[in-house]
């Protein structure tokens, strides 16, 4: 092992150190990123599986297919999470007052640090719950439509179970929030 | 075996909309299609055919039966076959791999009925038109093969000659030649009659063609497996009762025949494989057949409606459509799966039956046998939670 270390000043001495030389402001346009994007994700796994058993069950029964876009509303609202959590972590991302090369001894590596992987990890938990979310709401909404053309009294039935799969979007949002809130980026040395 | 395994798998939940949620959601609309309790009631008060007619024009069939003039019950029986046959032709077209083989699938059990029909027609001499009309439109082959396939003479030469020129080409042909193979192995089965030779070739068919829808289903696996699966199985077992119970009375029965060809003719698949069909296979009259149904709990009951002799008037046919029944609408349970597009033909099929049934009663005057027949979704069938029947 020793003799396979790499002795220059310029080598990375391990995962440890490739990880925190990955520039904060990076992760958590990152976080940004996943956040976003999953949400996205699992809106639209959602959307296409309410909305192919949607226009199959509306062939022989019409009148469901104005109803039933509500189950295709509580995809959408999962994305809608992930815009609003990729916002509020997008204003915490402040450039330095001074564009600077280096960093100054005294800048405020643990604030910086710590804004970095918060919003990293803020991102995954919004990101993360909303694919989960998006999907159990899409499975349900599918059900949903089957299930109210056969039978209209089902629908608010079911509808409530989309609510709750819906919960656990926001359930991510919550927590990411609450994740995020101590994360500011330092603007000046201490 | 026939068919090879299928390339990708119909999915799980989270992704099986991705290529048949719109064909599934449509199968389950039809679901709606189904004649209700109430129309079912007032089709059995009606006096005459044509109460018959303005009953039905009121629900899905009006369209099908709205150009015929008088209603009879064989016009009946071909509007509502023709409905099933264009429903279940828009369902394929919208089908992709591997929901489409699937449905291939259900059309081959017609195709084997209509060669084996033709086969038989053409032994009593019957015209061939008059028996192509005859045939199920599901299980159709192009006009030259249909009109070719009568020309062989019946016999093991004439088998042989059948497959190698007309069915090779089309989708039973596989079952044929596994046949041939097996008739060929057992070598001259002398004075067997033409017609038991008939049943058994449709009976081998069938047996091929349930073993082989098996197997696929098997590998499509998942909810699918599971269901239709349990579907088919059933289905081999109702064959296989149904098999030994005909050849009582017949040279199949005897000694010899049971060994080497009845018993060949149980399906390798069901819950009675392989110690009850082996069990089957040495039987030789009713009361050996009741001693060993008795051990399958599912199938004792069934047995004892035939064992009473039919008391409340019921034959062992009606008691197998009822199990039928509640087994294919249980498949309208789970969501994800292509049981339900089996279950719906079948259903339909059974929904045909009764109207063929109510309307020949109408006209023969048979008022008291009228209700002697299996609705499908009723909300007062025995297996459903709130009957006033509950607890047979």
């Amino acid at each position: 092992m020793s003799s396979n270390t790499c002795q220059s000043a310029y080598c990375n001495q391990g995962w440890s150190e490739v990880l925190t030389h990955m520039s904060p402001y990076g992760y958590a346009n990152f976080g940004i990123a996943f956040g976003l994007g999953l949400s996205v994700v699992g809106a639209a796994w959602g959307i296409w599986l309410t909305g192919s058993s949607l226009v199959g069950a509306a062939v022989k029964a019409p009148r469901i297919r104005s109803k039933n876009l509500i189950s295709v509303i509580f995809c959408e609202a999962t994305a809608i999470y992930g815009v609003i959590m990729a916002i509020i972590l997008a204003n915490k991302v402040k450039k330095p007052e001074e564009a600077l090369s280096t960093l100054s001894e005294d800048w405020d590596w643990a604030g910086y640090y710590y804004a970095g992987y918060g919003m990293f990890s803020s991102g995954l938990s919004v990101g993360l719950t909303n694919i989960a979310s998006g999907v159990s709401v899409g499975i349900a909404g599918s059900s949903c439509a089957i299930g109210d053309a056969q039978d209209a009294s089902l629908f608010v039935k079911i509808l409530i179970v989309e609510i709750f799969a819906s919960a656990l979007g926001i359930f991510g949002i919550i927590v990411g929030i609450i994740q995020s809130n101590s994360c500011t980026f330092p603007v000046t040395a201490i | 075996m026939a068919t090879p395994a299928p390339k990708s798998t119909p999915g799980n939940m989270a992704n099986f909309n991705i290529l048949h949620g719109f064909p599934e959601a449509l199968v389950r609309g039809m679901r709606s299609s189904f004649l209700a309790d109430a129309d079912y009631h007032h089709l059995t008060q009606c006096e005459t055919l044509d109460d018959v007619r303005l009953n039905l024009s009121e629900t899905d069939y009006g369209d099908a039966l709205a150009d015929m003039n008088t209603l009879i019950p064989t016009g009946l029986q071909k509007a509502a076959v023709e409905k099933l046959v264009v429903e279940f032709q828009y369902l394929r077209t919208q089908a992709v791999e591997p929901l489409s083989t699937f449905l291939d699938f259900i059309t081959y059990e017609y195709m084997i009925e209509n060669v084996m029909l033709l086969l038989k027609g053409t032994l009593s001499g019957r015209d061939i038109n008059e028996l192509i009309a005859q045939c199920h439109p599901l299980g159709m082959f192009k006009e030259s093969t249909m009109r070719s396939i009568p020309t062989f003479e019946s016999s093991p030469r004439g088998y042989q000659d059948l497959y190698q020129t007309v069915l090779v080409d089309t989708p039973v042909g596989p079952y044929f030649s596994l046949f041939l193979q097996e008739s060929a192995g057992r070598g001259e089965v002398s004075n067997v009659l033409e017609e038991v030779e008939i049943e058994i070739i449709k009976s081998s068919l069938i047996k091929y063609w349930i073993e082989d829808f098996g197997t696929f289903v098997d590998s499509l696996g998942g909810a699918t497996a599971e269901i239709m699966g349990d579907l088919l199985k059933v289905r081999a077992d109702t064959n296989a009762i149904n098999i030994t119970l005909n050849s009582f009375g017949t040279p199949l029965n005897e000694p010899a025949m049971r060994a080497s060809d009845r018993k060949r003719l149980y399906p390798a698949l069901g819950h009675l494989y392989p110690a009850g069909t082996s069990m089957l296979g040495d039987v030789s009259d009713e009361d050996e057949l009741g001693r060993v149904l008795d051990l399958f709990p599912q199938y004792s009951s069934i047995w004892n409606v035939h064992a009473a002799g039919g008391s409340d008037g019921k034959s062992i046919d009606d008691a197998f459509y009822e199990r039928d029944v509640m087994q294919l609408e249980l498949a309208f349970e789970g969501q994800m799966h292509y049981g339900a597009f089996y279950a719906y033909v079948k259903l339909k099929e059974q929904e045909i039956r009764n109207l063929v049934w109510i309307s020949e009663c109408i006209l023969q005057q048979q008022k008291e046998e009228i209700h002697k027949f299996v609705p499908v979704f009723s909300f007062n069938a025995p297996w459903r939670a709130g009957s006033k029947k509950q607890g047979r």
